[in-house]
């Protein structure tokens, strides 16, 4: 008995395999983003898809699992370093059930499954997190810090705060497709 | 408020009862259900407060390196790769190359592949380095080993070392005693005994006479029984420091004048410090201004308070999150969740509502909309649906019960109570008492939010074979709608006019289930299936909360608005 969350079925886009896309999100690089199905991006997430790797040829910038939610004005963007006197972008990859709440700004280079990010956090470039991880709201991870799985982060800078009990991964499972069940359209007649 | 349903762990009282929900002490015995763990021996709900736990793994938070527990005692607990803190705010430190030297022509020319030397600690968040401290390396690689030196003729640890050594004999003559004496019982026991006869010691020696120090004299030395058995055991020789406070420094001893000079020194000194790198700190900072090896963290594995079998055994790799066993509440008891169907609905139409207009947003509403939406005003009824969903792969039958608010009054029902006026319940629930079914957990349902193809209530429907019933309005208490393994009962609260406070009750939930077991006497002889099978009752307390009740006035203007 969930509460459905409707939208107005003009603003999204909805893919063959279940990605619901925002009409109001900005998606640069579209043909460099992988979605894994049954993804929901927000009204005016960005992501920026365009900053690839300088190699020719075709390359996965951001890929995100099944079951991923990119809140609203949430900005994910790969992580870029100089490496041997050369400028790059690194490809971010996102595992399935990772949910990103409002108003975060992601750089992290891997996020593990299960994953849950608060709102208006702030996950700088080269983030490791692992499988099962949650980072509490309004949390700032410095740039090359890794989560180890099911640690719940949080402050700024985000440290250490708890161990997740060990159902985490049942739990952000069901949450997370219940979030998808409830998001559901809404027809005009109503 | 939000609604919630949280589960009691009896290990905190002797009565299987839990307290009334209005004691302060309700909240420490409920827990939400997926912390919970349920040993099948004892039959039992088990919690983090009452397992026992013990350490079946360590590794490094940072590099993720599995520390063989051999060599964490070595290390002091801390990562001896090349993980580092700040000594500032805690950030992992990263090493970084100075800056490649300028060709000339302001074109950056890199020189080796890893950068130029000398390297240093970098924090990205306070942006501390390493250098201010002078601390500088060659290689940006081992710099464990190269910190290693400094690190161990540094005073603190040498000791600390010193003490480790002085104790150590003490340590072993105690744990060899205890191991030989103790009974073995439990593994749990000993380790108890373990530390207590350290932790007697310690107190011992902290007792001893410092000079200028009043003397302390603890309750449990001149309260202790065996005195001339545990005598030898405890007796020590006195610790000597590696540099005596008193002889050793110039400063301190004499007190008064020099101690002051020697404090504005160290003053004068911070502050000329952190005038040039322009960071105001404290003093205190100095003295910790190295960067700080990461602590270990550890794996767990819990055990039953009383039966001490494994409920949780995690894999040995550090970052798996699979369990060898997991023996987990939430596959074993019923979960239960609560909806206020009229928040539900005002939720649902808020919703609606944003998503028709042009530039809204399609998003839930926040939890401070929730609650001034969806309160509960004084003086109304309101229903509520339980949904409880059956983790079992066997049907279960529930009965739940509402417990009575007030066990102290010896009242049979509410109208007695309501003689106190101070004591009356604020509302009162009703819920039907009779048992209900919750068909059996199968794969299957699984399956149906995967499937792309068909409208999700409709396969529901089919695969359950369930007969929707007609939405009456008239119907609130009772079984509502049962599809797959989950049953939604719904029940009412009816608050009082001047209720106040939360909407929170108790709520025995007790199912029968078929065993699994096979009964003790003779099962190889008749393996004939027309047995009847064995049924089980369990039953679980659990905390209802529905929210906060709205006073009367402010409700109006919540209407209006």
């Amino acid at each position: 008995m969930e509460a459905p969350i409707y939208y107005s079925k003009s603003e999204f886009i909805e893919t063959d395999t279940g990605n619901k896309v925002s009409r109001r999100a900005t998606i640069a690089g579209p043909q460099n983003i992988i979605l894994g199905g049954k993804t929901i991006i927000s009204s005016g997430a960005i992501i920026r898809g365009d900053l690839r790797q300088s190699r020719p040829g075709h390359a996965v910038v951001i890929s995100l699992g099944r079951y991923c939610v990119v809140g609203e004005g949430c900005v994910m963007r790969p992580p870029y370093k100089t490496y041997r006197g050369t400028f790059n972008y690194y490809p971010m990859k996102i595992g399935d059930h990772v949910h990103v709440g409002a108003g975060s700004v992601v750089e992290a280079a891997t996020i593990g499954n299960h994953v849950e990010i608060g709102k208006n956090c702030i996950i700088g470039k080269f983030v490791i997190i692992k499988d099962c991880a949650k980072i509490a709201d309004n949390s700032i991870v410095p740039p090359n810090t890794v989560i180890p799985a099911l640690s719940l982060f949080a402050g700024s800078p985000a440290s250490f705060a708890e161990d997740l009990p060990e159902s985490t991964q049942e739990l952000v499972e069901s949450q997370t497709k219940q979030f998808y069940q409830s998001f559901q359209p809404l027809d005009r007649d109503r | 408020m939000a609604s919630s349903v949280l589960y009691h762990c009896p290990c905190l009282s002797t009565s299987p009862i839990p307290p009334p929900p209005h004691l302060p002490s309700s909240s420490h015995s409920f827990h939400p259900l997926h912390t919970l763990f349920f040993c099948e021996e004892c039959d039992a709900v088990r919690c983090n407060r009452c397992v026992s736990v013990e350490v079946s793994g360590y590794y490094c938070p940072n590099c993720l390196f599995e520390v063989p527990s051999a060599s964490v005692r070595a290390e002091k607990n801390r990562c001896a790769r090349n993980c580092f803190m700040c000594p500032n705010c805690r950030n992992t430190l990263s090493v970084v190359p100075s800056d490649p030297p300028d060709a000339g022509d302001g074109r950056i020319v890199p020189i080796s592949t890893v950068g130029e030397p000398p390297f240093f600690l970098y924090c990205s968040h306070c942006r501390w380095d390493s250098a201010e401290v002078g601390i500088t390396f060659e290689k940006p690689t081992g710099l464990a080993a190269q910190l290693q030196k400094s690190e161990d003729s540094a005073p603190d640890s040498l000791e600390f070392e010193r003490l480790k050594e002085h104790f150590e004999p003490l340590i072993r003559a105690s744990s060899l005693s205890s191991s030989s004496s103790a009974v073995p019982s439990s593994a749990a026991h000993s380790h108890h005994l373990h530390s207590t006869s350290i932790t007697a010691a310690a107190s011992a020696a902290l007792a001893r006479d410092i000079p200028g120090v009043g003397k302390y004299n603890p309750l449990t030395r001149s309260g202790r029984g065996n005195k001339d058995r545990s005598a030898n055991k405890d007796e020590m020789p006195d610790y000597k420091s590696r540099m005596d406070i008193i002889t050793a420094s110039k400063h301190g001893s004499g007190g008064g004048v020099t101690d002051i000079e020697f404090m504005s020194h160290l003053e004068k000194r911070s502050r000329c410090r952190y005038s040039r790198t322009a960071v105001g700190l404290q003093l205190g900072s100095i003295i910790t201004e190295q960067p700080l090896r990461i602590p270990l963290h550890s794996k767990r594995s819990k055990r039953c308070p009383a039966c001490t079998h494994i409920l949780i055994k995690p894999e040995q790799k550090a970052q798996s999150v699979r369990y060898k066993i997991k023996l987990v509440a939430a596959n074993y008891l019923p979960a239960i969740t609560i909806a206020l169907p009229h928040q539900v609905e005002k939720f649902g139409h808020a919703s609606a509502e944003a998503a028709k207009r042009p530039y809204g947003k399609a998003a839930a509403p926040t939890e401070e909309e929730k609650e001034a939406m969806g309160g509960l005003v004084a003086g109304e009824t309101y229903p509520f649906h339980l949904s409880l969903t059956n983790p079992l792969y066997d049907p279960i039958q529930v009965k739940l019960s509402v417990q009575r608010m007030h066990v102290a009054a010896p009242s049979s029902s509410d109208h007695s109570a309501a003689q106190e006026k101070a004591r009356r319940p604020p509302f009162v629930v009703s819920l039907s008492t009779t048992p209900f079914s919750v068909a059996a957990f199968a794969e299957a349902w699984e399956y149906d939010d995967d499937d792309d193809i068909l409208d999700d209530d409709e396969l529901e429907a089919r695969l359950s074979g369930r007969e929707k019933e007609p939405k009456t309005k008239t119907k609130t208490v009772g079984v509502l709608e049962k599809r797959a393994n989950v049953t939604i009962v719904g029940g009412e609260v009816m608050l009082r006019k001047e209720a106040r406070g939360n909407v929170k009750f108790n709520m025995l939930v007790s199912y029968t289930y078929r065993s699994d077991d096979p009964s003790p006497e003779g099962n190889i002889g008749s393996p004939s299936k027309s047995k009847v099978p064995e049924t089980k009752t369990f039953a679980f307390y659990t905390v209802v909360e529905l929210g906060t009740i709205i006073p009367r006035e402010e409700s109006r203007i919540d209407i209006e608005s």
